[in-house]
């Protein structure tokens, strides 16, 4: 489909747009596109990462033909997935993939990491994970030097947090 | 119910609207992008839940595809929603107070996207409601979250705070002076971002232009929103300052009191003719010498586009009635002016 602004390029970035109360599409080229300012404002909340990504990575850096890609093992996501629709599949897929994406990361983001509000659950999910690690290894030790009286109160410890983690 | 917009805000000559808003997702669920409609529905139901429980009767979600079409593209209208929420409805929601300033899209990009709207430069007041709504779901729900990479969002551009703040400011006498160009490319090398809100390229629709935050890694809600803060006062200095310098000007006083007659007695008006009339009239609003509240004004902006009239009348007009209708509601706000 040609760019619908100047007819002589493939439209590559697709707005949807209200026009006179009727919900349109505009098909643009890159370049009309960014001229018309929608290059990022208004592809949703951010701008197009995929023409990012996609730039960044040549098709070298994705797994030869027969090859099988790394997967995110919670969604199934592939680089190449990510890579085609500009989307991340899943939270977990910044932690399997967070390597091949950080050029891109440091790319959009500069060497920056996060300094402001800090989720309060989320914080305190990971602090207590840590803290059923800790015990854990205290337990293990405790059942090793046969302080089974201490095991328990260990083990009661470790269940009230695993509780907690499922609620 | 009275709507966030038909109230005053500061800065109100050149300001019209506030937004701030927060992109949340769910620990537990892949993102929207591999949803089925199903999965979607029950992150609302799971959202609402925790509102009903919290704050019963504050919220009310709607199923985007139950929307009547000119109710939904209203939404869009008026900020509320991305028109790409209502071009495909499925499984989508939105939640919402019922004077809109507080409102959820649900499963747009992000799972949740809390949005805080109030009229005028309103910055600091936006956040606190929406940063409010934002813990009290964090309370209840658990959110995606990394130390370092801070909220994780589906779209790698928007980690970190996950917060797009953006002001909505009316320029006509940068515009007039042909000082935006300048201006924005300015305000890029600063970090921030200016486009137009209505309508593409260098002449969006009634000289309106949505003032924004594109960094949202390795900046705190509070650097961010204060950036965005003093940036929008000086852009309203300068309009101040050009507007005085224009009121001086013979031709730009003929064309403001045209513009004016154009508003007071009109018949059939377009949306865009009404925008472009009422960026001018706007000038000579807030020099003193045409009287119309300016909150009148404002709340025009958003209760005369097509489908918000519609949605209004309960039934889709012809462009022709609709026309005459805007004109005549035009013709009643400014009969004193």
């Amino acid at each position: 489909m040609l760019c619908q602004n100047c007819g002589r390029n493939e439209a590559t970035t697709h707005i949807k747009r209200i026009v006179n109360g009727e919900a349109t599409e505009l098909h643009l080229c890159t370049g009309c596109a960014a001229h018309l300012g929608y290059a990022d404002m208004f592809s949703g909340f951010g701008f197009n990462i995929s023409s990012i990504l996609g730039s960044f990575f040549p098709e070298t850096s994705l797994p030869a033909a027969g090859e099988e890609p790394l997967r995110c093992s919670t969604c199934g996501f592939t680089f190449d997935d990510i890579v085609r629709t500009g989307m991340m599949g899943c939270a977990d897929c910044y932690d399997t993939f967070y390597d091949k994406l950080k050029p891109s990361l440091t790319r959009i983001h500069g060497r920056a990491s996060h300094i402001g509000k800090v989720s309060t659950s989320a914080d305190s999910l990971t602090e207590r994970r840590d803290r059923i690690r800790d015990l854990t290894a205290q337990l293990q030790e405790a059942v090793r030097t046969q302080d089974f009286e201490h095991a328990a109160e260990l083990r009661d410890e470790i269940n009230a947090l695993k509780g907690a983690d499922h609620q | 119910m009275t709507k966030w917009y038909q109230l005053s805000g500061n800065d109100n000559d050149t300001a019209v609207s506030t937004k701030v808003a927060l992109a949340r997702n769910l620990s537990g669920h892949a993102f929207t992008i591999n949803l089925s409609s199903e999965e979607k529905d029950c992150i609302a139901r799971e959202v609402m839940d925790v509102l009903n429980e919290q704050l019963p009767d504050k919220f009310f979600a709607t199923p985007m595809g139950d929307l009547d079409k000119d109710v939904a593209i209203s939404l869009a209208e008026r900020n509320l929603v991305s028109p790409e929420f209502v071009s495909f409805a499925e499984g989508r929601h939105f939640i919402s107070t019922p004077d809109e300033s507080l409102s959820l899209m649900v499963c747009e990009e992000d799972h949740l996207k809390i949005q805080a709207m109030l009229p005028g430069l309103e910055l600091s007041r936006a956040y606190e409601l929406a940063d409010r709504l934002d813990s009290l779901l964090d309370e209840h729900l658990l959110f995606s979250f990394d130390k370092k990479l801070g909220y994780l969002t589906q779209c790698p551009a928007n980690i970190g705070t996950a917060m797009r703040a953006s002001v909505m400011l009316q320029l006509p006498a940068l515009r007039i002076r042909g000082r935006i160009q300048t201006l924005a490319s300015n305000i890029s090398r600063l970090g921030l971002h200016l486009t137009g809100a209505y309508g593409e390229g260098e002449n969006p629709v009634g000289s309106l232009y949505s003032l924004s935050n594109p960094v949202t890694l390795g900046i705190s809600e509070d650097a961010a929103l204060s950036n965005l803060k003093s940036l929008s006062e000086s852009i309203i200095d300068q309009e101040r300052e050009a507007r005085k310098e224009l009121m001086e000007n013979l031709r730009f006083q003929d064309m403001l009191w045209r513009s004016c007659g154009t508003l007071k007695s009109a018949r059939v008006m377009s949306f865009n003719e009404f925008m472009e009339a009422v960026s001018v009239v706007k000038i000579g609003i807030a020099s003193g010498d045409i009287h119309v509240p300016m909150d009148r004004v404002n709340e025009l902006i958003f209760t005369l586009q097509p489908a918000t009239m519609n949605a209004e009348s309960g039934m889709p007009l012809d462009r022709q009635v609709r026309d005459v209708k805007r004109a005549e509601r035009i013709r009643e706000a400014f009969a004193d002016a």
